[in-house]
């Protein structure tokens, strides 16, 4: 350690113990979730908690037997993709052409679709896609994804691409590519961490979306989130059944954040000019 | 940077390959044009829907359990489609309100809470008038029988003369008592408040960390259980078109209310709601429980409660007025005005609440507002003897209502439950009383104007 950066040993225990606290406090739900999934509904209400106990599957099992978990972890999944690459195809370009023309309003103006409440859209949304037919149906839920994951896109790769030197891009039109062309093969190579910075959020938004996947999906496209609340009933709350779901639903995007964390960091540390 | 561009194109591809096959897809749920406004009664061999297809929103629910088994004996009577969607209760009044807005006719049949929502869905004009089709003998058979009904749940399901929907499920509010621990300590089972105060008070053992009973005790929750105590004190929310939560008799309900929580509740009340309410009884931490009939499973079912065969029912106690407890309509089924396909639509209604459905709803436990049904041995088998004593004559006493009948049910309930918790907090609670029923009145002069 660098002796003129000592600190004072108290402090040190204080940043010890502050992370102690932050861990416990943030990961005690998690835990209580993921313990609670394997008890029975009379051992998850027993006051004071059993931390001893034989763990049972049944509540998963009813999971995936009572319901079509399968069917909805689909829709979930095709969906959150297919936001995410819509976000990318369309949003890249555009956070390029912001990023290289200095077009700061018309960034506000995508911002300003994320920040009015969500649900403002969804009444004529719904009107639309039920003249349209498309209530219930895969490209309408994606549609209306995209407005939470096209925004997010779009502003985490304005910064990256400003980051990136214009002589780099100056070095490829003398060249004699275009700027199409040179977005293409120079740029979008060298913003691989970016790019998946900005698709594992935009796929994390997506998947766990609640509010458009409720009111404009059904019986064909129902969501993971919205199925989590048929474990609510009028007269009881099958606090199992609710917690095992739980897991299931967090399951693939703690995965997806653990695999691809090297990307995340290296994007954050990584030079722009490499390519 | 080839492999870049290629993964690009595979991308745009498939995004546009999914959104083919999947509107290819879509043509499921199509509508197909209206054809029922005549139904072929008059030819019985032809069935009167045929390819008809109605949207119906349910409610998760045991009853919605019940009636999905027979849905499809009813499609091929009638040759409908009925596609149901089924979601919690909170989210199926959302997806109501921006379905109904919209006013597309999407929805043709839903289920809808009478005392939450028919106020303010009447007002928006989301109902159809049922009494065209019930009482219309071309479209309702004698046999159906709309006095079968008991009148409350029919009133509660009555606004501005319309009839707004059927009657499903109703509940009363009842005592739930530990039959071994009562008749150990020789306590009476309760009639009056002051044997329920007297009661709760000699089984009360804190320092076994065993209370002498539990309610809700959470604010707005609080409120339709605490209803049934001013109703019997002689109180009501409303009277004369102005709230009363400050006159003698709602303040005798709720300190009655706070003492019983606030002297002889297990501690952190104030966080309670029906489902932590009864996990304390499930848990045998309590010897009473005041609440809904219709939550019993939670405390008598083996896999849910460890006194489940030590649990009694018995009527709401009478206070200065005599018993009064609620018996309300939980659940009703309603058809949309907007909907494009009504007597398609009532068909179903009509199969949903008729006799034998009911019957067969109400034998799976779910109490229902038929008197058919409750006379009948083979719709009360599913539950305890005792408990269908209590619930048949709590339905008979019964107060129509557990809430004020305001279009901001919400608002109000939020307003009347900061009164209970002062009152179970031991506060003095005749100037917050005051205070708050002024407010409550301002709430309703807003909805008059």
């Amino acid at each position: 350690m660098n002796p003129r950066k000592k600190v004072h040993p108290a402090l040190n225990v204080l940043y010890v113990v502050g992370l102690v606290l932050f861990f416990v406090a943030f990961m005690f739900p998690f835990a209580w979730m993921i313990i609670s999934s394997f008890k029975t509904q009379s051992e998850i209400l027993t006051m004071p908690p059993k931390w001893i106990f034989t763990p049972t599957f049944k509540n998963y099992v009813e999971v995936f037997e009572g319901q079509d978990f399968l069917m909805y972890m689909l829709n979930s999944f095709v969906i959150a993709v297919g936001a995410t690459l819509a976000a990318l195809v369309l949003g890249l370009p555009a956070a390029y052409a912001i990023a290289r023309r200095r077009l700061p309003s018309l960034g506000f103006t995508i911002l300003v679709a994320r920040i009015v409440p969500g649900i403002t859209f969804l009444i004529p949304w719904f009107m639309i896609f039920s003249r349209l037919k498309m209530v219930d149906t895969m490209p309408a839920l994606i549609l209306a994804h995209m407005l939470v994951t096209m925004p997010f896109v779009v502003w985490v790769m304005i910064p990256f691409f400003e980051g990136i030197p214009n002589d780099l891009i100056d070095a490829a039109r003398v060249d004699g590519c275009t700027e199409q062309y040179a977005f293409l093969r120079v740029v979008l190579p060298i913003s691989g961490p970016g790019i998946i910075t900005g698709s594992i959020m935009a796929f994390v938004f997506s998947w766990n979306n609640f509010m458009f996947s409720m009111i404009l999906s059904g019986v064909h496209t129902k969501t993971l989130p919205v199925a989590i609340f048929n474990f609510l009933s009028y007269s009881e709350v099958n606090w199992g059944g609710l917690m095992a779901a739980s897991v299931i639903i967090t399951l693939p995007v703690l995965v997806l954040a653990l695999m691809t964390q090297k990307y995340i960091v290296r994007g954050l540390t990584a030079g722009a000019v490499k390519g | 940077m080839k492999g870049i561009r290629r993964s690009l194109a595979a991308g745009l591809t498939l995004v546009m390959a999914a959104g083919l096959v999947l509107t290819g897809c879509a043509g499921r749920t199509e509508e197909k044009p209206t054809t029922t406004t005549t139904p072929a009664a008059s030819d019985p061999a032809k069935k009167p829907f045929e390819g008809v297809e109605i949207r119906f929103l349910a409610s998760q629910h045991p009853w919605t359990d019940t009636v999905k088994k027979d849905i499809a004996e009813f499609e091929k009577q009638t040759g409908m489609k009925v596609n149901m969607e089924v979601l919690a209760e909170g989210n199926l009044t959302q997806k109501l309100t921006v379905e109904l807005t919209a006013g597309t006719g999407t929805v043709d049949v839903f289920m809808q809470r009478p005392l939450q929502e028919a106020k303010q869905f009447e007002k928006n004009g989301w109902y159809a008038d049922l009494n065209t089709f019930a009482k219309d003998a071309k479209k309702t058979p004698a046999e159906w029988d709309m006095n079968d009904f008991h009148k409350g749940p029919i009133q509660a399901e009555t606004v501005n003369g319309h009839l707004v929907g059927i009657p499903l499920v109703t509940e009363q509010q009842i005592i739930y008592y530990r039959k071994d621990l009562f008749q150990e300590k020789g306590v009476k089972v309760p009639t009056t408040m002051a044997e329920l105060e007297e009661a709760a008070k000699k089984l009360n053992d804190p320092s076994k960390d065993f209370y002498g009973i539990v309610m809700r005790g959470q604010g707005n929750p609080a409120v339709t259980q605490f209803s049934s105590f001013l109703y019997s004190m002689g109180g009501d929310f409303v009277k004369d078109g102005k709230f009363t939560m400050d006159s003698p008799e709602a303040l005798k309900a709720f300190k009655i209310y706070g003492d019983l929580l606030g002297k002889y509740g297990p501690p952190g009340v104030l966080n309670m709601h029906w489902q932590q309410a009864s996990a304390l009884m499930a848990q045998g931490k309590a010897a009473m429980w005041v609440d809904a009939n219709s939550l019993y499973l939670n405390v008598t079912a083996p896999d849910k409660s460890t006194v489940g065969d030590k649990i009694g029912f018995a009527q709401f106690p009478a206070g200065d007025k005599g018993s009064a407890p609620y018996s309300i309509t939980s659940w009703g089924l309603s058809i949309a005005k907007s909907s494009k396909k009504q007597d398609a639509a009532w068909e179903f209604v009509k199969w949903a609440s008729s006799k034998e459905m009911v019957l067969k709803t109400q034998a799976a436990g779910n109490p229902s507002a038929r008197a058919s049904a409750w006379n009948n041995p083979e719709g009360t088998k599913s539950w305890p003897k005792e408990w269908v004593e209590v619930a048949k004559k709590s339905g008979e006493i019964g107060k129509p209502s557990d809430r004020p009948l305001v279009i901001n049910v919400g608002k109000a309930r939020d307003l009347i439950g900061e009164i209970i918790t002062a009152a179970i907090g031991q506060k003095d609670i005749a100037a917050i009383a005051k205070d708050r029923n002024v407010k409550l009145n301002e709430l309703l002069a807003e909805e008059n104007k």
